[in-house]
């Protein structure tokens, strides 16, 4: 299976679940910003979680079916149409050769992913497909997509992602008239796993908390951040509420990671992700809930949102709650195509 | 070595952090890098990796796997933490690692060290001062972090400190070796940077195609060494 890419949109990569052996060296995790959707793309065309997907930041772009292709695209931030055809998210979709997919604006978030039958085929470097930017690795030769680049898909398929293939292939052959994009009734609906409240995050306070002082705890959880227009794959600028510290003491560097809340010398609030530094010498407030990290991911310049404490073990029991939902939902593909 | 204080603390659902103290520190350097070899001789169930810091070892795992495992305590952080607790009681001096020394070669001064002369007029002292200052001290690598390969060195002569430029450059190469304020370090990438120039290396310290990609790692020790420029076109022709 192979595409080409007609427009890439604004920033585009190609990412797995992220590289996290090198983490001591101070090689960035990398990796899909919003992991549950990429996870859900792979699983709607029965690849492994980790499988390589193109993330695309809003719509804005277009690629062309060079072969038949089984892929699936979840995310928020753009629907996909093929001619006047509006394709449905979250689950296999058959397209057939020489057709056009674009991108269009999906205003609810910011990131969509494009998973393939295999994963799309880029070298594994330092264990993960995923692009480090920074270092110029990764991915499609360690940048972001442009016009004209070519995509393949890994030729090995699991049983279930063969199983899905012969079945959209049986179901053309009985009706040979020239066909469109084909695909089933049922989806993998991403929102499922998500609370309703996109916009509250849920943080557990981090080891520096006690270091600010009580309006700035206050603030902290109770008034609206905006997300700044300085905002990328390696962390956001929060606006809101300054935090005031009770001790100028400073922070030795030490390991920090996606999900980190850190406050700046002057008092602002920056949100790591997933190309973020694996160290950092600022205070830091608070760790987001890794099951809140997809809905961050998803946030624009603009978005206001606010945080809600809550304890690690509640923290830990929803990690280990959304992680046994996504192996059911594995199983649940499977089903479906035996 | 005794058996230090330490504190364990979350930092996240799949990490935590075991802190031997708050300052920079030869032996808090040590027993960061003395339980980081013991935890990779004897892994626990669903253990993934480690950030090393100045005073601080973080921890990474997979709470499905710790979650399932028979370590004592409820829940993953009981869990890792006993464990860790329980290892750190188990070190000894034999324990502690022997870090590799490194010898780095620089060309200093000329284009590759733009800075060179503006750090030895700031100090009143001659350009063939500094070169024998810096390459005289051994340097000990306390972590890596800011980017892929970037080594935090300690021990460079206090005459040396200089302040970082105040205008930083767009551009310093891979390579270049610099000094902001009591520190020293050489830039992995390409990347924007503010630190003083003085020379430039032309030894790899980032590559991915490397076993070990970090041509450093912490704990090493590392020296620098004067290299001419036809030394510096010869290594670098490899």
């Amino acid at each position: 299976m192979q595409i080409k890419i007609l427009k890439p949109g604004l920033m585009s990569t190609i990412q797995d679940l992220g590289r996290h052996q090198y983490l001591s060296q101070a090689v960035p995790v990398s990796g899909a910003m919003d992991t549950l959707s990429a996870r859900i793309a792979n699983k709607a065309v029965g690849n492994q979680d980790n499988a390589a997907v193109i993330e695309f930041t809003y719509a804005d772009a277009e690629f062309v079916a060079e072969t038949d292709l089984l892929i699936a695209y979840a995310g928020e931030g753009a629907i996909f149409q093929s001619g006047q055809q509006i394709l449905p998210p979250e689950r296999p979709l058959f397209v057939p050769s020489g057709a056009t997919i674009k991108l269009i604006n999906n205003p609810s978030g910011s990131r969509t992913y494009l998973a393939v039958a295999g994963g799309w085929d880029v070298p594994e470097i330092l264990g993960s497909k995923s692009t480090c930017l920074l270092a110029g690795f990764g991915g499609l030769e360690g940048r972001v997509l442009k016009r004209g680049d070519v995509l393949k898909n890994v030729q090995e398929l699991t049983n279930n992602t063969q199983q899905i293939v012969h079945y959209f292939e049986e179901k053309l052959q009985k009706n040979s008239k020239k066909y469109k994009v084909g695909y089933p009734g049922w989806s993998i609906p991403r929102q499922a796993h998500l609370p309703a409240d996109a916009k509250t995050i849920r943080v557990v306070p981090g080891n520096e908390f006690g270091w600010f002082n009580g309006r700035s705890i206050a603030n902290f959880l109770s008034a609206p951040y905006i997300v700044g227009r300085q905002s990328n794959r390696m962390g956001y600028h929060l606006e809101g509420a300054a935090m005031e510290r009770l001790k100028h003491q400073e922070l030795l560097s030490t390991a920090v990671m996606p999900g980190t809340i850190q406050v700046t010398g002057s008092g602002s609030t920056v949100l790591l992700m997933a190309d973020c530094q694996t160290t950092g010498g600022y205070p830091r407030i608070a760790q987001v809930a890794a099951v809140d990290m997809p809905l961050c991911a998803q946030l624009k310049p603009g978005d206001a949102i606010y945080f809600k404490d809550i304890t690690r073990g509640e923290a830990e029991m929803l990690y280990i709650e959304r992680e046994q939902q996504l192996h059911q939902l594995t199983i649940a593909v499977q089903n479906k195509f035996l | 070595m005794p058996n230090r204080a330490f504190k364990i603390y979350y930092l996240s659902e799949t990490a935590v952090t075991v802190e031997f103290g708050q300052q920079i520190a030869e032996d808090l350097l040590t027993a960061v890098n003395s339980l980081n070899l013991l935890l990779h001789q004897q892994p626990f169930p669903g253990f993934n990796t480690t950030v090393p810091a100045y005073s601080t070892l973080t921890v990474f795992y997979d709470p499905l796997v710790v979650i399932k495992s028979d370590l004592p305590g409820a829940g993953c952080l009981a869990k890792v933490s006993g464990y860790l607790g329980d290892l750190n009681l188990q070190m000894k001096t034999t324990n502690s690692v022997k870090g590799d020394t490194i010898t780095i070669p620089v060309c200093y001064g000329g284009t590759f060290g733009p800075d060179l002369a503006e750090v030895a007029d700031l100090h009143q002292i001659s350009i063939a001062e500094v070169i024998k200052l810096h390459s005289a001290a051994t340097y000990k690598v306390y972590m890596i972090g800011f980017v892929p390969g970037f080594a935090y060195l300690g021990g460079m002569d206090e005459r040396l400190a200089t302040p970082r430029k105040a205008t930083p450059r767009k551009l310093v190469p891979a390579g270049a070796v610099g000094i902001a304020g009591q520190q020293t370090g050489v830039y992995p990438l390409d990347t924007p940077g503010g630190w003083q120039i003085i020379g430039q290396t032309p030894l790899k310290m980032f590559d991915r195609d490397r076993g070990q990609p970090s041509l450093l790692k912490a704990g090493d020790m590392v020296v620098f060494k004067a290299i001419d420029i036809h030394k510096f076109n010869e290594l670098l022709a490899g």
